[in-house]
């Protein structure tokens, strides 16, 4: 098979052709590709990515979030058990987030987390046989911009991983375009959850509407959305 | 508000259609001799069961029901159930084989029943102050011994009361009466022939005093213009049950006092 | 499975957005989501969208023996199914308290109503009678089933076609749909269910609501009403407690609401009549675009924009003759300009938001084509102050930022605008979800 590096494949197709790279002879496999004996198969159906100088994996269009470590994900409060809290992050299993794991949190000195509230957090520890543990802190102790999201006004809703993922690449205009244009805070949990809070409700509306609707845009047609949208807003 | 009451079985003997029989008489009397605004005779009894916590037993006409509550008590099968800021209430509704014309096969479980105890539920967690008892469970079982229309309605009086035997607070009563259309003017408490007669009949359940409305079903149709109508005498049905049961509270209770301060 | 849990967020942001009298996804108070009625190959056979919901109704007839005590009549069978499909909600098996609630409701809705003639269903008395079921299916749960379904039952019967029969004396005979085109059923009326959603104890209700909506309301209130305005069913329950104009207001809103989703199945059926009349194509190949993605497709959603465009047309007729059709941008220094000679600025110059502000109005302006807009920059903006009040409201964003520029002599601007416009809005603010992406405001 030809190289077929951002080309659709499919489940079953046999990759046999690896770009060659003068730093290592070995390849790393990514999400969607799995190596059975000689050959490396292919899994999920999606467009095939390359890194250099090894790295391939499979683009595919998910809805359902698989955690992996050092991914910055949104989570909901689910229940407060002894000392730690169980948060829905959309994965297979909860999540657990210690109440150590926020910033200035001591053993006395305890965080105010509610049942019900939105937590950005990264993920600690991820993989199959575990449970998912998120932590609000990084590695200085430091919030980072982690923490409980406060429910003041903010509107969080649910995307597929893919609208998360292109709105976080650097090639893609949204967020830099409509910031531009509608003030807004936003936090991205590549778990396909997206908070936003603009100033007013009505300006979160659009900007969450915005969001949602830009997945199968290209840049070009954001802007003209994007334009078309500020237009209507006064008659709103 | 006593009236004639004939055979408790008497529309068996009536044909079962009711092809020209009138439901409301030239002089502007009903088939049980009630004018369209006279509620049936309502005789309660509360604390009838020594083992309830709360018991009640109301005679509407014919149609006869019994209600008992026990609780708050802790949550029982299906811990999952448990509500971390307030009680949750569980209602059962069940009809007495022998209760109606042809006998029932199924006392309870079938689609009506199930409904009917929903609503029962959804008509009481609305009143009851459940955020007093968080983690617990009120039960309340409702029975109707003899049907003959307003099944739903003896129900909840039934139960309100049984409810305030049980010593559980409550915003206020919550009673119901439903109100008919028929003949092009409106009927309370309407009856089993009533209802079968396929005229559109409103089910109301009220909290009295503020008129605010808990639960509210129709049936067949009716045309919007007059529903104010029927919703006005079902209010005013609503007050006058509520008339009856406060009476019957009242007494109960002074009794009562009179028994514990005698000894 | 279970559901994935609603956050306090949501839930608050949803509830403000309702007492603003606004919705997540634009709608109006009372707008329906897009309702879509497309039919199968088969007669009887219907699925109705109602924005992502998709809800799918096949009716099916067979002869059978009537009750012992109708023996006259046939039967009509609604079944309601919910299957896990639908929603993660939903859990296979013995159907839940509230499939059995919205099952009641369709039956009573339709069957009780008399929506459908059962003694027209009779073929031998006391022996044959049709028995005509209706299964309606949730395919996809994004809010407001009973609705959907309720429309999809009723099309679906008004669609359906039984096989004739003729009695010969002893011998009933079913006519093949070669031999003689089947019959319709007869349907008196088209009761539909118009659900209402109640938000702080009543205090607020909505039209139509979406799965969210649904999570946070506090009750709702279905009322089944035909074209005749006569209500077929009314049922409210749920923990809230309403008054009786409450429910006066709801029947009067589900008349209209009812006139226009009659209408709608009325013009689908009658379409649908033609297509197969002309021998066209018909069936749901045909009403699904081919080489579209359609899972995330976004129906264009219409946005009342009257009364901005006759505000703007009163604006023009006001402003009278235009002497200057271009707008004069002046670039005082890098980074600012000014439309228009308006007074000098008496806001502190470190306020760099309203700066970048005017710098991108005066970008838009030269990007939306047309004199309108041009020609509405200049002389407008004198009469501005007055107009800000009486629409304080309504008026966009960038309006208020046009007002702006003339703080210094508009003395009626109402103060709240002022403070909220003093502090630069959100550029001081902690960085804190720096972590993955941060917008403050304009850089």
């Amino acid at each position: 098979m030809a190289d077929s590096v951002g080309k659709v494949v499919i489940p079953g197709d046999v990759l046999s052709e690896f770009r060659a790279s003068e730093k290592t002879s070995k390849v790393a496999l990514g999400p969607g590709l799995r190596q059975e004996g000689e050959e490396v198969l292919v899994t999920k159906s999606g467009i095939l990515r390359h890194k250099e100088p090894n790295l391939y994996w499979i683009d595919c269009h998910q809805r359902r979030y698989i955690p992996a470590k050092g991914e910055d994900v949104i989570g909901v409060v689910t229940v407060k058990s002894g000392d730690v809290f169980r948060v829905d992050i959309g994965a297979t299993q909860p999540a657990t987030l210690s109440y150590l794991a926020f910033e200035g949190a001591t053993k006395r000195n305890r965080p105010n987390v509610k049942v019900g509230d939105l937590v950005f957090a990264k993920l600690l520890v991820a993989n199959k046989d575990m449970e998912p543990e998120l932590v609000c802190i990084d590695s200085g102790g430091h919030s980072a911009g982690y923490g409980v999201i406060p429910a003041d006004g903010g509107f969080m809703f649910h995307s597929s991983l893919n609208l998360v993922r292109k709105m976080l690449s650097p090639n893609c205009d949204i967020l830099k375009f409509l910031g531009k244009n509608v003030p807004f805070e936003t936090a991205v949990g590549v778990n396909g959850r997206v908070w936003v809070k603009a100033k007013t409700v009505k300006d979160t509306i659009v900007v969450a509407n915005a969001i949602a609707s830009s997945e199968h845009m290209t840049n070009a047609q954001i802007r003209t959305m994007i334009r078309q949208l500020l237009d209507k807003l006064s008659g709103f | 508000m006593c009236h004639k009451i004939r055979h408790p079985r008497y529309w068996l003997i009536l044909p079962f259609k009711m092809a020209g029989l009138e439901i409301i008489s030239d002089q502007g009397y009903r088939i049980d001799g009630r004018r369209s605004s006279e509620l049936r005779k309502v005789c309660a009894r509360m604390g009838v069961f020594t083992q309830a916590d709360g018991s009640a037993y109301i005679e509407q006409g014919n149609t006869k029901a019994l209600a008992t509550v026990y609780g708050p008590h802790e949550v029982r099968k299906g811990r999952g159930k448990i509500q971390h800021d307030r009680a949750v209430v569980n209602c059962q509704f069940s009809m007495a084989t022998f209760s109606t014309g042809e006998r029932k096969s199924r006392p309870k479980g079938d689609r009506r029943s199930q409904e009917m105890s929903m609503h029962l539920r959804q008509t009481f967690e609305a009143v009851i102050v459940t955020e007093l008892f968080p983690r617990s469970q009120i039960d309340i079982y409702v029975q109707i011994l003899q049907a003959d229309g307003g099944n739903y309605c003896a129900c909840v009086n039934a139960a309100t009361l049984a409810v305030i035997d049980a010593g559980i607070p409550m915003k206020d009563y919550v009673c119901a009466c439903t109100a008919g259309f028929i003949q092009d003017s409106p009927l309370l408490d309407i009856s089993y022939v009533e209802e079968s007669a396929g005229a559109p009949f409103l089910t109301v359940a009220m909290m009295p005093k503020s008129e605010q409305i808990v639960l509210l079903e129709m049936n067949s149709r009716l045309h919007a213009d007059n529903m104010e109508k029927v919703l006005d005498l079902a209010t005013q049905g609503c007050k006058d049950v509520f008339a009856v049961l406060d009476r019957h509270v009242r007494d109960h209770v002074s009794e009562s006092h009179a028994l514990m301060t005698a000894s | 499975m279970k559901e994935v849990p609603i956050s306090t967020c949501e839930r608050e942001f949803i509830l403000k957005a309702i007492r603003d009298r606004k919705r997540i996804d634009g709608r109006q108070t009372y707008d329906y989501r897009r309702l879509k009625v497309s039919f199968g190959m088969e007669r009887g056979c219907c699925i109705v969208e109602l924005g992502d919901t998709k809800v799918l109704a096949q009716v099916s007839g067979k002869i059978e023996e009537p009750k012992k005590n109708r023996p006259t009549e046939g039967s009509i069978i609604i079944n309601l199914e919910l299957s896990p499909m639908a929603s993660p909600a939903f859990e296979p098996g013995r159907p839940t308290e509230s499939g059995i609630e919205m099952n009641r409701i369709l039956e009573r809705n339709i069957r009780d109503s008399r929506a459908v003639d059962t003694e027209s269903l009779c073929i031998v008395a006391g022996e044959k009678v049709w028995s005509i079921r209706a299964d309606v299916h949730v395919l996809n749960d994004e809010g407001n089933i009973m609705d959907a379904a309720s429309i999809a039952a009723i099309t679906a019967l008004a669609h359906f076609r039984r096989p004739d029969v003729t009695v010969m004396g002893e011998e009933v005979t079913i006519h093949s749909p070669e031999d003689r085109d089947p019959v319709p059923l007869s349907v008196h009326h088209m009761p539909v269910c118009v659900t209402f959603a109640f938000f702080d104890q009543g205090e607020f209700l909505l039209v139509d609501p979406n799965r969210l909506e649904e999570r946070v309301m506090d009750g709702r209130m279905v009322v089944g009403m035909n074209m005749h305005r006569e209500i077929c069913t009314l049922m409210m329950s749920g923990g809230m407690l309403l008054v009786k104009e409450q429910v006066l207001r709801c029947s009067q809103i589900a008349t209209v609401k009812v006139a226009e989703i009659i209408e709608l199945i009325q013009k689908a059926l009658d379409k649908d009549a033609q297509a197969r009349q002309a021998g066209e194509k018909c069936g749901f190949a045909e009403s699904v675009p081919a080489n579209k993605i359609t899972t995330n497709k976004k129906e264009p959603t219409l946005i009342d924009t009257t009364a901005a465009a006759q505000q703007a047309s009163q604006v023009i007729q006001e402003a009278g003759p235009v002497d200057k059709p271009m707008s004069n941008m002046i670039v005082q220094a890098p980074g600012t300009a000014q439309i228009g000679e308006g007074l000098v600025n008496t806001w502190q110059i470190d306020d760099v938001d309203m700066e970048s502000e005017e710098e991108e109005e005066g970008r838009k302006k030269s990007v939306t084509n047309g004199k309108e807009a041009e020609a509405t920059s200049k002389p407008t903006e004198r009469k501005r102050p007055v107009k800000a009040v009486s629409h304080a409201d309504d008026s966009g964003s960038e309006e208020e930022e046009k007002v702006m520029l003339y703080q210094g002599d508009a003395e009626m601007k109402s103060t709240e605008d002022s403070t909220a416009l003093q502090q630069p809005p959100n550029s001081d603010k902690p960085a804190k979800k720096k972590g993955k992406k941060k917008k403050a405001a304009q850089k």
